[in-house]
């Protein structure tokens, strides 16, 4: 395959709080292909919205990424390298506040969020808000931005454009709001938006209507997306490929029929048996025992052997590191899991444990439980 | 107490719903309803109502759950919380054990309440975060003057169990629990005073997958020992078909088809129901995605369509009878006049529209009517051409006209199945006020939309 178009290595990124310090993400390397849409997923607090900030280095204080390595497009978003005094510091060749905040934000990297409210000013009109933000960023007239970004909002189907240009965000509905910011982030081509979660606040009906149109002006534009998503049905739909998160780091990556049909880790396992199924009646759920950790304290060993139906006293020693399993020639399809025998950690001889299977739903307050 | 069997059980309909309304003032404030104008007199003042729910009719029987499903906006939380009480009624009745809701009020109403109770969606902000949890569980039993302060905290602690959490967390603030445990509470305490009936306004909507099943499983333990009768609100089709036993699907304020959960989901009758369900994401990349999904947004309530309030993004909408045109001619009409409608196009270019919509503009009246739209278009003159094909096609189709309401044979078990759609009237056992469900008493049912 040809370069990466956006490349991370070991990209950590953690919060330094007064209780302590916590590792949202611990260490992702994941590559974003021209022209592909590859899923992040995972639960609330995985560190999905973490990861995809620190690919911008949006993340503010106390946050701070403290290592890795982001590349796009030939040059570093960040790098470190070892200073003077031993003391890590940024590259010479990583890009400089500047040059992110004029170059790489919106005009090369374009970022949808969840809540499409929060990310329209209430008290300017839609029309002039992409107005603008055409006209800063490539350099339009007045006149010529306007024209564009009314041709935008009919690509992106707001009925009757002209007219709803001069509306204010309130007078939208959320499907449509969502559908502003696309043709927002599309305005200034980029050759890669990360959609954090935009069709999770939507109805069914309309997600259906938004994945279908981002398809289609995918195909036109040849843009690549990373969709940050919890739903696994969004997964299915719309990804060629998908990264799993759990606790801050990427614990399984596949092509997308790969994770559904031949899934690796127990984790995503468990997340899909978890889901009740519009396609057919199920009587009785089967959840995940307890819930994701704090990522402050996360458990020994692998993350998830706290929750894990398989997991053994090897798996709370051992770290495991995702590792490709795929035979050759196969796509690759890596996972973090003791339990494959590439891993060759002695898993088989392994006792297994008692995890938090056991203590059912107050799973997570255990103290008072395992204290007696 | 019953028998996990007594959740079949179908005899004794606990809460009844007759033609029940609730509309909202859209003039409040000193210059709501208000506009201003150009010519004499100026400023007209135009009161209208919010329809928010309209004409809705149905049972609920003792130990059942009813899923009632809809997009954001349809109207859903409004009935629920008209349901009980929480919002006043506009018209209609809520028997509860046989008694009018509607029209009781104070105290004999609250005393009521003891018997119904509600979760709502977001866990955190319905519990009161300077509360401890056990205070929390127990203020309902004090409200409704429930055993003595011993008994209450036993019976605090020991539905904290019930619902899967430590009885010792009873000093716990709200903050110490995730989200699902907070879920946990808020059953705790809506069952605290023993009710009969609880209504579950998306209660796990805000929960993530995983924790989403351990909820739900646990709201249906407890149903089956505590012999409760649910309604389950959710915009989430995988959740109702695994939490319910009958289904109701809403539009826009009202019921289009309510039947049992097989039959809802296996022989859906209105288009509404039959696009919500292909809407639906599988977990499957395999599955092809969804097909044949909805254009355009919900309309608004404060105007909403004549007769079906879905007609107006319906894929089925059924041909006036004065034209006869094949099948594809009309779906390319109907298309046509919502692209008009729309403005979905700009050209005005009348050979590059005909081709975009039309394989051959259709013969007779309908041709005739069509080219005349075409040449309002050509001339520039939008609103003449979207009122021509408006009036001439949309409006005049039965769709329009009627309010539909029928009942057909189910395929799945023997539940009754409602259904508000046209298109099922050659098939229907029984239509109009008798099938909807009778009112109690012998009362007659109001005609439906007859306030229009």
């Amino acid at each position: 395959m040809s370069e990466p178009l956006l490349s991370v290595e070991n990209l950590k990124t953690q919060f330094f709080t007064e209780d302590g310090t916590v590792r949202a993400v611990d260490g992702i390397s994941f590559d974003v292909y021209e022209g592909e849409i590859v899923g992040l997923v995972g639960e609330s607090g995985a560190g999905k919205s973490v990861a995809t900030s620190s690919l911008l280095r949006l993340v503010d204080s106390p946050g701070e990424i403290v290592g890795g390595e982001i590349t796009f497009k030939g040059e570093t978003i960040f790098g470190l390298e070892e200073g003077a005094g031993g003391e890590p510091q940024p590259r010479d060749d990583m890009l400089s506040e500047e040059e992110m905040r004029k170059r790489i934000r919106g005009r090369e990297i374009a970022i949808i969020f969840q809540d499409p409210m929060e990310s329209l000013n209430p008290v300017f009109t839609v029309g002039g808000q992409l107005r603008e933000f055409i006209e800063i960023n490539r350099d339009l007239s007045e006149e010529a931005a306007k024209e564009e970004a009314i041709d935008m909002l009919r690509e992106v189907g707001i009925p009757a454009p002209e007219s709803r240009y001069d509306e204010y965000p309130h007078q939208f509905s959320g499907g449509m709001r969502q559908r502003v910011l696309i043709a927002m982030a599309l305005a200034c081509q980029p050759d890669l938006i990360i959609a954090d979660e935009p069709t999770t606040a939507l109805d069914v009906t309309v997600e259906g209507q938004i994945l279908e149109m981002v398809r289609d002006l995918q195909e036109k534009y040849d843009t690549s997306f990373i969709w940050v998503t919890h739903d696994m049905s969004v997964v299915a739909e719309i990804c060629d490929r998908v990264n799993v998160m759990y606790l801050g780091e990427i614990i399984e990556h596949a092509e997308v029929d790969d994770l559904f049909y031949e899934t690796k880790h127990p984790y995503t396992q468990a997340l899909l048996d978890s889901m009740p199924r519009p396609d057919r009646t199920v009587h009785e759920l089967d959840p995940i025992k307890g819930v994701m950790p704090e990522a402050i304290d996360p458990p020994s060993g692998c993350r998830f052997h706290s929750r894990c139906p398989d997991a053994r006293e090897v798996c709370r020693e051992v770290h495991p590191e995702p590792r490709d399993l795929s035979d050759e020639g196969e796509e690759t399809h890596s996972a973090a899991c003791v339990k494959y025998d590439a891993f060759e950690v002695g898993y088989e001889e392994s006792r297994p444990i008692e995890t938090e299977a056991t203590g059912g739903f107050s799973a997570g307050l255990t103290e008072t439980e395992d204290g007696e | 107490m019953s028998s996990p069997a007594g959740r079949r059980d179908r005899s004794e309909a606990l809460l009844e719903v007759r033609n029940l309304c609730k509309y909202f003032d859209n003039d409040g404030g000193l210059f709501g309803g208000l506009t201003v104008d150009r010519e004499f007199p100026f400023v007209s003042r135009d009161p209208s109502n919010v329809r928010a729910v309209e004409g809705v009719s149905f049972d609920i029987k003792k130990g059942e759950t009813l899923g009632l499903v809809g997009e954001s906006g349809c109207g859903k939380s409004t009935l629920a919380r008209t349901v009980l009480r929480l919002l006043e009624p506009t018209s209609g009745s809520v028997y509860f054990k046989g008694e009018d809701l509607a029209t009781i009020s104070g105290e004999p109403l609250r005393r009521k309440r003891q018997d119904m109770q509600m979760i709502f969606q977001d866990p955190q902000s319905s519990l009161d975060p300077r509360m401890k949890v056990g205070p929390i569980v127990e203020e309902p039993m004090q409200a409704h003057g429930m055993l003595d302060e011993e008994g209450r905290e036993a019976r605090a602690k020991e539905l904290l169990e019930k619902v899967g959490l430590d009885p010792q967390h009873y000093n716990r603030y709200p903050h110490a629990f995730s989200g699902g445990q907070r879920q946990r509470v808020n059953l705790a305490r809506a069952l605290s005073v023993n009710p009969d009936f609880i209504v579950c306004d998306e209660p796990v909507s805000a929960l993530d997958v995983s924790i989403q099943a351990q909820v739900l499983n646990t709201m249906q333990e407890l149903q089956d020992e505590f012999d409760l009768t649910y309604l389950f609100i959710a915009h989430d089709l995988s959740v109702i078909r695994h939490i319910s036993d009958r289904v109701a699907v809403m539009y826009l304020g009202q019921m289009v088809e309510l039947a049992d959960k097989e039959e809802l989901f296996e022989n859906p009758q209105h288009p509404y129901t039959r696009a919500l369900l292909d809407a639906i994401p599988v977990p499957d990349p395999r599955s092809g995605g969804r097909t044949n999904l909805l254009t355009g947004d919900v309309p608004s309530p404060i105007d909403p369509p004549s007769g079906c309030r879905f007609r107006t993004r319906c894929p089925v909408l059924i041909q006036p009878d004065e034209f006869d045109m094949s099948e594809p001619e009309w779906s390319a009409v109907v298309e046509f006049q919502r692209a008009v409608k729309r403005r979905e196009f700009e050209t005005t270019d009348r050979r590059e529209i005909e081709q975009r919509y039309f394989d051959t503009v259709p013969a007779g009246d309908a041709g005739t009517l069509v080219e005349d739209a075409l040449s309002h278009i050509a001339d520039g003159e939008w609103d003449e051409a979207e009122d021509l094909l408006t009036t001439s096609f949309a409006d005049a189709s039965v769709c329009a006209t009627e309010n539909p309401a029928y009942e057909v044979a189910p395929e799945h078990g023997d539940g009754r199945h409602y259904a508000a759609c046209h298109r099922v009237r050659e098939a229907a056992v029984a239509t109009g006020a008798a099938a909807d469900l009778d009112a109690p008493g012998g009362e007659a049912v109001g005609e439906l939309g007859a306030d229009d």
